[in-house]
């Protein structure tokens, strides 16, 4: 699954630190799902785009889907 | 008793592993006293309370830092690690019931006078007034016990293994997931 944390981390000026902290994560959970080792939970990948006031599919892609 | 509650709400993870230090410290001395003075309920129940003390200890950490992916983590090593141990552990107990059931019935039934000795022990006997000869140290009688205590060993080399599996299987999902993954952050 592809992600785009880390534009929006950008768009938002935030740390993955920062942003592991707002979410109530460790910041290496933040960076595995970054780099695409980690599939975060549907509750956790829902936080993320309420964080940045985006819908799911904003963030979130699943490689072929239309 | 609210003093003591408050020490274990202020208490971090480094305190954590100080205190299981110490109590690790303390376990080994309650082993050695428990093979000194031969008291085997002695090690379990420190044990027992050693295992309650770090549990309530750890529930009172304020800086433990837990996520998902970490449960995740935990859980695949754990599950992991039950599937290879419940098979080596099968094989093992194969063995061991192999060996059980070609020993002699226990406990050691006493046999007729003209049959020879009921216990293999009792075939040795000690020289002239029971003292046996200078030097010579007299084995204890063989009551099962002793054995049962020797099947100990291989009890406590399968938990070992347990361990070092988990902690296999830990490093190995670790890594799967991210663990030790860095970036242009972390500098």
């Amino acid at each position: 699954m592809k992600n785009r944390i880390k534009v929006f981390r950008a768009m938002h000026d935030l740390t993955q630190d920062a942003l592991a902290q707002q979410l109530g994560v460790t910041r290496q959970t933040i960076l595995a799902i970054e780099k695409g080792k980690y599939d975060p939970s549907l509750e956790l990948a829902f936080k993320i785009a309420r964080f940045f006031n985006v819908s799911i599919e904003e963030v979130f892609s699943y490689p072929g889907a239309p | 008793m609210s003093e003591l509650t408050n020490i274990c709400d202020l208490m971090k993870q480094n305190t954590f592993y100080i205190l299981a230090g110490i109590i690790g410290l303390v376990e080994v001395g309650m082993f050695w006293f428990s093979v000194r003075y031969m008291i085997p309920y002695l090690i379990s129940a420190a044990f027992l309370v050693g295992v309650l003390i770090l549990y309530l200890a750890w529930r009172s950490i304020t800086d433990r830092q837990t996520d998902e992916r970490a449960v995740l983590i935990n859980q695949k090593a754990g599950m992991a690690t039950f599937m290879v141990f419940w098979v080596i552990f099968f094989a093992t107990s194969l063995g061991s019931a192999v060996i059980g059931l070609g020993a002699p019935p226990f406990p050691h039934f006493p046999r007729p006078p003209d049959q020879g000795p009921s216990r293999i022990n009792e075939s040795i006997k000690p020289f002239g007034d029971g003292q046996g000869l200078p030097g010579e140290s007299i084995r204890p009688p063989d009551d099962g016990l002793i054995r049962l205590g020797h099947f100990g060993y291989l009890q406590l080399a399968l938990l070992f293994l347990m361990f070092f599996l988990y902690v296999g299987f830990r490093i190995y999902y670790a890594r799967k997931y991210g663990e030790w993954e860095s970036d242009e952050e972390q500098d």
